[in-house]
C-alpha cells in the first residue's frame, strides 16, 4: 500500500537524519576539542529515539501523510542543534529540551486535529488568538524586547515569542474566511469608477484583521514577521480568488507601504543601508552583516569543517545568523544542502496543497507552506545580502523555543492535511457524503418543502 | 487555485535559487577578496593560532616558543629570556604585526616554505606540525655579559665574528620585553605599546641597527684609509702640531680635542687621535677619494642585514663636499654628517680585522625542520672590500698601536695578554642650549694577529657620560665582551 510505502520510506529517512545529526555533532566536538564526546552513544539512542517516536505517531495518526517532510524538518533540526551545540553548550541543553517538548507539541496536534476542516469551524477563536498572541509582547509586565523589537513574552519561568504562534493562527483564520467567501470577493460587486471591488462586507473584516496586525507587528518593529504576514495575506487572497489583480494590488500596497517605512522609521533606513553597503558601518550597525559574509567567504566551497571555523565572531550567530555558521564549517556544499532542504519542503508542502481536494485545506497547506517558505527565505537572503536583512529565524535550524515549537506545529497540519489527501478511504468516504446529500435532497423534495431556503455551503468540491 | 499554488511554488523556487547564486558569489567568487578585506582578521587569527617555530641560540637557549595557551588563538608566543633578545627576535603580536626575527623568519616559524610544504603532505595524516626552528648565530652568555657591560646606559654592543659576518651578540639599552608586546589581551597589549612610545629614549627602536649615531674619532679609520691608499700620504708623513686647523672655504678654524695641541708621524697622530691631522687631511686627498673610502666601508648604505630595516648610515656626496670642504674636514673625523650604527661600526673594524673584506652581517646561522633536518645555512658572503690585504695589515698595527700606546691603552688590555686593536671615539653633539655632550665609542677586534671577535660599543650622550673620552667609557666595556668572547669561544 502507498501508506506503508509512505511510512517505510520516512522511517528510513528519519533513521539517516539522526545519524547524519549524530555524525556533524561528534565531528563538531572532534573539530573542536580534539575528542569525540563521551556521551555519543546515548546521543545517538536519544536523537532515533526523538525521531522514531515521530514517525510512529505518523503511523497511527496521519500514516497517509508525506513521507519526506518530517525527515526534512529532523535534519533542518539536527543540523542546527549540532551547529548550536558547537557554539555554546548551554543554548544546546536548552535546544535539547525544546525540541522534546516541539515533537511532543507535533504529536499533540496530530492526536487533537483529527480533521484539518475542523478547525475552520473556529475561524473566529483562531483570529482573536492570533491577534491577542500578536499584542501580548506590548502587554506591560508581560512583554519585554530589546532596542530593536519587543516581541517577547514572560510568563513565570518560560520566555516565548508568540508572534511565531501567531502566524499559525492567523493563517487558520484566514484560510478559513477565505474558503468561506472567495467567490462573493472574487465576483465583486463594488463598482468605484472603473474598478469593480470586492463588496466591502466580505472584504471588509479581512481587511480590518489584516491591517491590525500587520501595524501591531511594525509597531514592534518586526520587519520580519511584517514581511512575512504580508505576503501571506496576498498569496492566500490570490490563490483563493484566483484573480492576479490581488497580486497587482499587493505588489502596490508592498511598494506603498515600503516607501512610507523607509521615509518614517530610522530603523528601516538603517536596515536598507546596511543592505546596500554594509562596511559602510562594518563597526557599528553592518557589523554582524559583514561578519556573516566574511565568515560565508571563510567556509568558501567545502568549508572549514565542523568545529574549526570562528562563527561565534557574528553575534548572535545562534539565532538569525546559523546559516552563517554552515557556510562557514560545512561551505557551499553545506549551506547549499539547507537550501535544498528548504527547496524541498516546500515542494512537498504545496504538492500536498495542490493535492488536497477541500478549498480549506488547499488554502491552509499553501499558506503554511508559504509561511515555512518565506520565512526560510526572508532570513537566507538576509545573511547572503539578497534582501535587506530583517530578523527571523531560519526554520527548524536555529535556536528558540518558540520557533522550534511553532513550525513543528505548523509540519503536524501539514501532515494532517496530507494525510487525509492520501487517505485511500477518502474517495469512498466522499461517495458516502455525496450519496446521503442526494438522498437527504431527494428526502426535501419527497416532503414537498415548498423554497430551499439554505442552500449547501459553499464548500463543497471545487469545479 | 491549483494553478496559483504551482506558480508560486515556482516563484519560491526562484527565491531560494537566487540565494543560491548569491551564495556561490559570497562563497566562491568573492571569497578571497572578503579574505583579505582590511576589516577581516581571520586570516591573520588562523596564522596566529598555528603552531610556530622556536628560535635557538648557538648556545641552545630557546628565546622564542609557542605553548598553548587556551583560548580563542590556540598558541601564546613566549620569550623565556624576556627583553635580553627583544630586539633580536622582535615579536609577534595580533595587533601590531611583526619585528626582528619573527618578521624576515617568518616563512619557516610558520611552516610556509616550500620544503616545509612538502613535508606538510608527506604529513597529512599525522598530528605533527610542521614548522621550522631558527637557529641563531647570537650565544646567549655573550649578549648577558654585553648586557652586564653596559649596564643601565642608553648605548650598544654589537659583537661579531669578522670571517663570518656571524653577529654573536648585539645588545641595545633601553630594550623592551617582547612577551609585553605577544600578550591577547589587546588592550593591555596597546597600553604597553603606548607607554613604549611615549619613552623618548625609544626602547622599541634597536639602536644598534636601527639609529644612526655621530661616529666620532672611529671614523678616522676610514680617512686613515683613504689617506694611506691614495698615495699621498705614508706613514711617514708628518703633521706638524698644532692646535688648530682653518680649512678652506672659511675662516673657522677646527681644534683638537679641549683645544691640546697635537701632531706627529702618521701612526702618531692616529693613535693619538689628532682632529686637526685628519681634517687636513680629508681635504688634501679630497672629496672624491674621501667619499669613494667612506662608501667602500658601507657607508651612505644600509649593509643587508637578516633584521628588519636597519639603518642607512651617512658620510656624504662628492657634489656636496665640493662645495663645502669645511664640512669634509670635520666629516673625515667623524663629525658633522658622518651618522653610523653600532652595528655599522662594528662592521668598519670587521672589515680591518678581515683583511679589507667585509662579510655580511647576519643574525640567523640556519634553520631547521621538524626533525632537527638542516634546511637553510647562511652562507658567509662578501658584502664590501674596504681595502687592500696588505694596508689592512697597516691599519691593524695602527689600531694596535692605538691600544698599546693610545687612546685605548686605559682600557684594552685584554685577558691573557692577548692583543687587541682599537680605535676610540667621542662624537661632540654640543646642542645649542645645552651643555656639551658626547657619544662615547669604541671600535675593536681581537686577537689582532688572527682576528676571531670585531666589536663596536657606542654609549649614548648623556651628562654622565660627557665626562669620558670613548676609551674610557666604551673601552671597558669592549674588553669585558672581547675577554668573555675569547673565552666562550677559544681559537
Amino acid at each position: 500500500m502507498i501508506a506503508a510505502e509512505r511510512r517505510s520510506t520516512e522511517l528510513g529517512l528519519v533513521v539517516l537524519a539522526a545519524l547524519i545529526t549524530t555524525g556533524a555533532y561528534a565531528l563538531a566536538a572532534l573539530g573542536r576539542t580534539a575528542d569525540l564526546p563521551a556521551d555519543l552513544a546515548p546521543f545517538l539512542g536519544i536523537v532515533i529515539g526523538l525521531l522514531v517516536a515521530a514517525h510512529v505517531t505518523n503511523r497511527f495518526l496521519a500514516p497517509n501523510a508525506d513521507g519526506v517532510l518530517l525527515p526534512l524538518a529532523a535534519l533542518l533540526n539536527g543540523l542546527g542543534y549540532a551547529i548550536i551545540a558547537r557554539l555554546d553548550t548551554d543554548l544546546a541543553g536548552l535546544q535539547a529540551t525544546w525540541t522534546l517538548v516541539s515533537i511532543g507539541a507535533y504529536a499533540l496536534t496530530l492526536l487533537v486535529v483529527r480533521r484539518a476542516t475542523d478547525l475552520a469551524r473556529y475561524k473566529w477563536t483562531f483570529a482573536f488568538i492570533g491577534m491577542a498572541l500578536l499584542v501580548m509582547p506590548l502587554v506591560p509586565g508581560l512583554g519585554f524586547g530589546n532596542a530593536s523589537a519587543r516581541l517577547w513574552v514572560s510568563i513565570g519561568p518560560i520566555n516565548f515569542q508568540p508572534g511565531e504562534f501567531a502566524k499559525i493562527a492567523l493563517a487558520i483564520f484566514f484560510a478559513a474566511y477565505l474558503t468561506e467567501r472567495r467567490e462573493l470577493i472574487a465576483a465583486g460587486g463594488w463598482k468605484l469608477g472603473p474598478f469593480n471591488l470586492p463588496e466591502p462586507r466580505h472584504m471588509g473584516p479581512l481587511l480590518v484583521a489584516w491591517a491590525a496586525s500587520l501595524l501591531v507587528m511594525i509597531g514592534q518593529k518586526d520587519l520580519g514577521s511584517s514581511l512575512l504576514f504580508f505576503a501571506l495575506v496576498v498569496v492566500l487572497l490570490w490563490i483563493s480568488t484566483e484573480r492576479a489583480s490581488f497580486l497587482v494590488f499587493g505588489a502596490f500596497l508592498f511598494a506603498t507601504g515600503a516607501v512610507l517605512a523607509w521615509s518614517q522609521f530610522s530603523h528601516v533606513q538603517d536596515r536598507v543601508d546596511v543592505w546596500l553597503d554594509p562596511w559602510a558601518q562594518a563597526e557599528g550597525l553592518g557589523y554582524q552583516l559583514v561578519q556573516a559574509v566574511y565568515a560565508l567567504a571563510w567556509g568558501g566551497t567545502t568549508g572549514t569543517g565542523l568545529g574549526l571555523g570562528d562563527p561565534s565572531r557574528i553575534p548572535e550567530v545562534q539565532n538569525d545568523f546559523i546559516f552563517a555558521a554552515i557556510g562557514e564549517e560545512l561551505g557551499l556544499l553545506g549551506a547549499t544542502a539547507v537550501i535544498a532542504a528548504f527547496v524541498l519542503m516546500v515542494g512537498a508542502g504545496m504538492r500536498v496543497a495542490v493535492q488536497a481536494e477541500r478549498p480549506f485545506e488547499k488554502l491552509l497547506a499553501a499558506g503554511l507552506t508559504t509561511i515555512l517558505g518565506v520565512q526560510a527565505f526572508i532570513i537566507l537572503g538576509g545573511v547572503t545580502r539578497v534582501v535587506p536583512l530583517t530578523g527571523v529565524t531560519l526554520p527548524f535550524v536555529s535556536y528558540g523555543g518558540s520557533s522550534l515549537l511553532s513550525n513543528y506545529i505548523l509540519l503536524a497540519l501539514l501532515m494532517r492535511i496530507s494525510d487525509s489527501v492520501g487517505r485511500p478511504t477518502a474517495g469512498t468516504a466522499r461517495v458516502g457524503w455525496r450519496a446521503r446529500r442526494s438522498q437527504r435532497r431527494a428526502d426535501r423534495r419527497a416532503a414537498g418543502a415548498t423554497a430551499a431556503t439554505a442552500p449547501s455551503t459553499p464548500g463543497g468540491v471545487p469545479a | 487555485m491549483n494553478r496559483q499554488i504551482r506558480r508560486l511554488t515556482i516563484a519560491l523556487l526562484a527565491c531560494f535559487t537566487v540565494v543560491f547564486i548569491q551564495l556561490n558569489v559570497v562563497q566562491v567568487v568573492r571569497a578571497d577578496r572578503y579574505n583579505q578585506s582590511p576589516t577581516n582578521d581571520r586570516e591573520a587569527v588562523r596564522d596566529f593560532s598555528r603552531d610556530r617555530g622556536s628560535i635557538i641560540t648557538a648556545d641552545q637557549v630557546v628565546v622564542a616558543e609557542s605553548i598553548d595557551s587556551g583560548d580563542r588563538f590556540k598558541k601564546q608566543r613566549r620569550y623565556p629570556t624576556g627583553a635580553l633578545f627583544g630586539h633580536v627576535t622582535g615579536y609577534l603580536s595580533f595587533v601590531y604585526g611583526s619585528d626582528g626575527v619573527e618578521r624576515t623568519y617568518n616563512d619557516v616559524l610558520a611552516g610556509r616554505t616550500p620544503e616545509l610544504q612538502l613535508e606538510n603532505l608527506d604529513d597529512l595524516f599525522s598530528d605533527r606540525s610542521n614548522v621550522g626552528d631558527v637557529i641563531l648565530t647570537l650565544r646567549a652568555d655573550l649578549q648577558q655579559v654585553a648586557r652586564d657591560a653596559l649596564g643601565e646606559q642608553e648605548g650598544s654592543v654589537v659583537l661579531l665574528d669578522p670571517r663570518s659576518g656571524a653577529v654573536k651578540a648585539m645588545w641595545s639599552f633601553p630594550a623592551y620585553d617582547p612577551n609585553l608586546l605577544a600578550g591577547h589581551d589587546f588592550d593591555e597589549v596597546g597600553a604597553v605599546r603606548t607607554f613604549l612610545l611615549a619613552d623618548p629614549r625609544n626602547p622599541l627602536l634597536a639602536n644598534s641597527y636601527r639609529e644612526n649615531y655621530l661616529t666620532g674619532s672611529t671614523f678616522k679609520v676610514v680617512t686613515a684609509s683613504a689617506a694611506l691608499e691614495s698615495g699621498v700620504y705614508t706613514l711617514d708623513s708628518f703633521f706638524p702640531p698644532t692646535d688648530s686647523y682653518t680649512p678652506p672655504q672659511t675662516d673657522n678654524p677646527i681644534q683638537n680635542y679641549e683645544g691640546s695641541t697635537c701632531g706627529g708621524t702618521f701612526p702618531e697622530v692616529f693613535r693619538r687621535s689628532c682632529n686637526t691631522a685628519f681634517a687636513e687631511m680629508s681635504v688634501t686627498v679630497g672629496p672624491e677619494i674621501m667619499v669613494d673610502k667612506a662608501e667602500d666601508y658601507g657607508f651612505n648604505m644600509a649593509p643587508p642585514f637578516d633584521l628588519p630595516r636597519p639603518a642607512e648610515s651617512s658620510f656624504g656626496t662628492v657634489d656636496f663636499f665640493e662645495d663645502n670642504l669645511p664640512l669634509l674636514a670635520i666629516g673625515g673625523f667623524g663629525q658633522g654628517e658622518t651618522m653610523a650604527t653600532p652595528l655599522g661600526m662594528a662592521l668598519v673594524a670587521a672589515g680591518v680585522a678581515n683583511g679589507g673584506v667585509i662579510m655580511e652581517p647576519h643574525v640567523v646561522a640556519e634553520t631547521r625542520g621538524p626533525d632537527g633536518n638542516l634546511l637553510e645555512r647562511t652562507e658567509p658572503q662578501p658584502w664590501r672590500t674596504a681595502i687592500e690585504p696588505d694596508l689592512a695589515r697597516t691599519m691593524t698595527d695602527l689600531m694596535v698601536q692605538v691600544v698599546n700606546d693610545g687612546t685605548a691603552r686605559c682600557c684594552m688590555q685584554l685577558a691573557g695578554g692577548v692583543q687587541a686593536a682599537a680605535k676610540t671615539g667621542t662624537a661632540q653633539l654640543n646642542p645649542e642650549g645645552e651643555p656639551p655632550a658626547s657619544h662615547a665609542w669604541i671600535i675593536a677586534f681581537a686577537p689582532a694577529e688572527a682576528p676571531r671577535f670585531a666589536i663596536a660599543v657606542m654609549v649614548k650622550a648623556t651628562p654622565e657620560v660627557t665626562a669620558g673620552t670613548g676609551g674610557t667609557v666604551a673601552g671597558p666595556i669592549a674588553r669585558q665582551v672581547l675577554d668573555a668572547a675569547l673565552a666562550a669561544e677559544p681559537g
